[in-house]
């Protein structure tokens, strides 16, 4: 199946500053793509290449098979990692424009915009200024606004900061219920948890490069089993000193500790079991917090990986 | 294109629903009917009041034939003009006159003319009234006061003229001014009313070129520091935001100057159907409506120039504080052909004018100012349109190319070789 977006070679610098380097990206249509990475990594550069706000210095990016800048304002709804709407506007006016921007009329924006307003529980507000909101209440009116006009790709640039978890989940099972209508999107986070919770495949981008890319799964298998999980009581300090840890996540009551590859996980239970009061010992992949910290954490060139799709 | 309406749908609503809009454009045409109601008014009620004036004559000479003379003029009704009382001086002529104060005061009395002995001294003639600005009257006693003084300065030197004889040889000339046309045929016109019409009709331009650049550069900048600016982008191209907006504001700035200018038409048929005399001819060529049209479009080429270059600056700057520096070069611009204006109104066929009036940035008001003032030849006038046509084509281009980088830079202002960089880019 033919990607929804595509990236091929794209470099873009500021001035001395590679805010991207040579990434080259698919993301498949009809699911959730995670563009993860830390902060300053290149996301939102790479996503407003994607939205043809800025242009790639060199290479080429397709959205639904043709050149972005032909492609992408009708048929992608975007929410900018810095939020804005206009303040002096009632709610279901500035939805209305947003929405007559992605072709629609403005009375079909209109009815469009209500029955958002009515899943995302502010129709009361419909009427007031949008400077008359809370900020909590403006996200939503924002999130309206990138979904208006139905368009069948979302890119969503850090959705989820600064909300509140009731707003969080609101998003969400909004998002995900796009998605079963088929709705490709794609959101970049910095927040792993949810990122692991929520996509099928994901992208990791450090410095401007590509890190890692491919389903999620797929890379989980690639780290395979070699993590235990362990709760307990005492001291575990000493962890990290037994042969075989190459790595210890220490969380106060449980740890989540990297083994050294061909290590053996019994060894291990067999030398903290009289020293701590183990309530749990598992083994487990990897979580994509662990992953994200193992590729992006210390190491100053990226290596590339990529990992075979499914 | 749909994306281009639906901007312009946008900034004109949310403009022309604004209180400010409407006081704006009210004020202006209720301003004007106002002043010219008031002056019409204020005419009419001064032709149709009989006024009572007295003389008091320390020589017994001058006041008759001066009170005879007054007492031609006729109202509308065929009654006198002025009643003229002679009053007898008593003790002095000061103290006549304080003694006729109060009549003053009471408004039984218009004013009170007091003449000293001495017709040939300066300060011998003196009017004491409650209106002293009525110019009108003023100058229709000093006239009556002139010929009676001039009548007994004759008849001192001892030459034997009369009375009809010396209204012939005093008799003042008429000066009454035309302005000539390549058309064919010149027309008549009153300088000063010309230069007032047209001064205003420049300030007007310069006014509202200048208020809608500022609105503008703020909306750019407003969409920039909330951020709007780039969930628009996500939507929109760069071009076309840019051109939604001018032409939003530019139909915002239509709307206002058609109903300016329509209020001065209507004005201009009632004066010319209504009030007879008065010195309202002027209207006639002054406030043409071939002058109105051509105010209008003006207005809107300039506008084009100008917002167009207002939207680049506001691309460019981060807050109010830059954007206030970075226009000063643009208000300048405005302020050069508005200033000399004051010169060209005079002098609208020197070299300085017609070199003027081609250069595209002062095109819209000298050239307006040309057409107000006197004949432009149609060469001159389709070549500074089509300069300026041409060159709002080149500006707007630049400026989209310094708006579409503008818009999403934060933090440092670029600097102005950078800004032309990117314009050429």
């Amino acid at each position: 199946m033919e990607p929804a977006i595509s990236l091929r070679g794209v470099v873009k610098s500021f001035g001395d500053f590679r805010a991207v380097d040579q990434v080259s990206l698919d993301i498949p249509a009809g699911g959730i793509f995670g563009l993860l990475g830390p902060n300053g990594a290149g996301k939102s550069t790479t996503i407003r290449m994607i939205m043809d706000i800025i242009r790639p210095d060199t290479g080429t990016i397709t959205v639904l098979g043709k050149p972005a800048a032909e492609n992408v304002r009708r048929h992608v709804g975007y929410l900018p990692e810095e939020r804005g709407l206009y303040k002096k506007m009632k709610v279901l006016d500035v939805l209305e424009f947003q929405g007559s921007l992605k072709g629609k009329t403005p009375k079909e924006a209109r009815a469009e915009a209500k029955t958002w307003l009515e899943k995302l529980e502010i129709a009361d507000w419909a009427d007031k200024k949008v400077e008359e909101l809370s900020k909590g209440m403006q996200q939503k009116i924002q999130f309206a606004a990138a979904v208006l006009g139905n368009p069948p790709i979302l890119i969503l640039d850090e959705p989820f900061s600064g909300m509140d978890p009731l707003n969080q989940n609101l998003f969400k099972d909004q998002i995900l219920d796009l998605n079963r209508q088929g709705t490709t999107i794609v959101f970049s986070t910095h927040q792993m948890e949810t990122a692991e919770r929520l996509c099928k495949e994901i992208a990791l981008i450090n410095k401007g490069q590509l890190v890692l890319s491919g389903p999620l799964a797929k890379i989980k298998a690639g780290f395979g089993k070699n993590s235990l999980l362990l709760e307990y009581d005492g001291d575990g300090s000493f962890l990290l000193g037994l042969p075989g840890v190459a790595k210890v996540d220490a969380f106060g009551s449980y740890s989540e500790i990297r083994l050294e590859a061909g290590a053996d996980p019994q060894s291990i239970l067999h030398a903290v079991a009289g020293r701590l009061n183990v309530s749990k010992f598992e083994i487990v992949a990897p979580t994509l917090h662990n992953i994200f910290i193992e590729k992006v954490g210390g190491t100053a060139t990226p290596i590339l990986e990529r990992v075979g799709d499914a | 294109m749909h994306n281009i309406l639906m901007i312009i749908r946008r900034e004109y609503r949310e403009r022309v629903t604004k209180k400010s809009f409407w006081i704006g454009t009210l004020v202006f045409p209720v301003l004007m009917l106002g002043l010219v109601g008031s002056s019409i008014y204020f005419m009419s009620m001064q032709m149709a009041k009989q006024r009572h004036l007295a003389f008091v004559d320390a020589t017994g000479l001058v006041a008759p034939p001066a009170a005879a003379k007054l007492s031609e003029g006729k109202l509308k009704d065929g009654s006198p003009m002025w009643v003229v009382e002679v009053v007898p001086v008593q003790g002095s002529v000061d103290e006549t006159r304080k003694a006729l104060a109060p009549r003053v005061l009471s408004k039984d009395l218009y004013g009170v003319v007091t003449i000293g002995p001495d017709v040939d001294s300066d300060e011998n003639f003196k009017f004491y009234g409650l209106n002293v600005s009525d110019i009108g009257a003023t100058m229709e006693i000093r006239g009556a006061l002139t010929d009676s003084v001039i009548a007994l300065r004759l008849q001192k030197s001892q030459l034997a003229i009369d009375q009809e004889a010396l209204e012939a040889l005093t008799k003042r000339v008429d000066l009454e001014t035309f302005q000539e046309s390549a058309a064919g045929g010149a027309t008549k016109k009153g300088f000063e009313q010309a230069f007032f019409a047209t001064f205003g009709f420049v300030i007007l331009m310069f006014m509202s070129l200048l208020l809608y650049g500022i609105a503008m550069l703020r909306g750019v900048l407003e969409e920039k520091t909330t951020r709007v600016m780039e969930v628009l982008l996500g939507s929109v191209s760069p071009n076309e935001l840019m051109s939604g907006k001018i032409l939003g504001i530019g139909l915002v700035g239509l709307t206002q100057m058609v109903i300016y200018m329509g209020t001065i038409g209507l004005l201009r048929m009632y004066i010319l159907a209504k009030v007879t005399g008065g010195g309202f001819g002027w209207v006639q060529d002054a406030l043409s409506p071939m002058k109105l049209i051509f105010f209008v479009v003006f207005f809107l080429l300039g506008f084009f120039f100008y917002t167009a270059l207002f939207a680049a600056v506001g691309a460019v700057c981060n807050s109010e504080q830059e954007a206030q520096n970075l226009q000063q070069p643009l208000t300048m611009m405005l302020m050069i052909p508005y200033i000399m204006t004051f010169f060209f109104v005079k002098n609208s066929d020197s070299t300085a004018a017609v070199i003027m009036s081609l250069i595209p940035p002062f095109t819209p008001m000298i050239m307006f100012t040309r057409l107000s003032a006197g004949t432009v030849p149609a060469w001159q006038l389709f070549l500074g349109i089509a300069l300026l046509i041409g060159s709002t084509i080149l500006v707007f281009r630049a400026s989209a190319k310094i708006f579409r980088i503008g818009v999403l830079m934060y933090g440092k202002r670029p600097t102005i070789p950078e800004i032309l960089r990117w314009a050429r880019s």
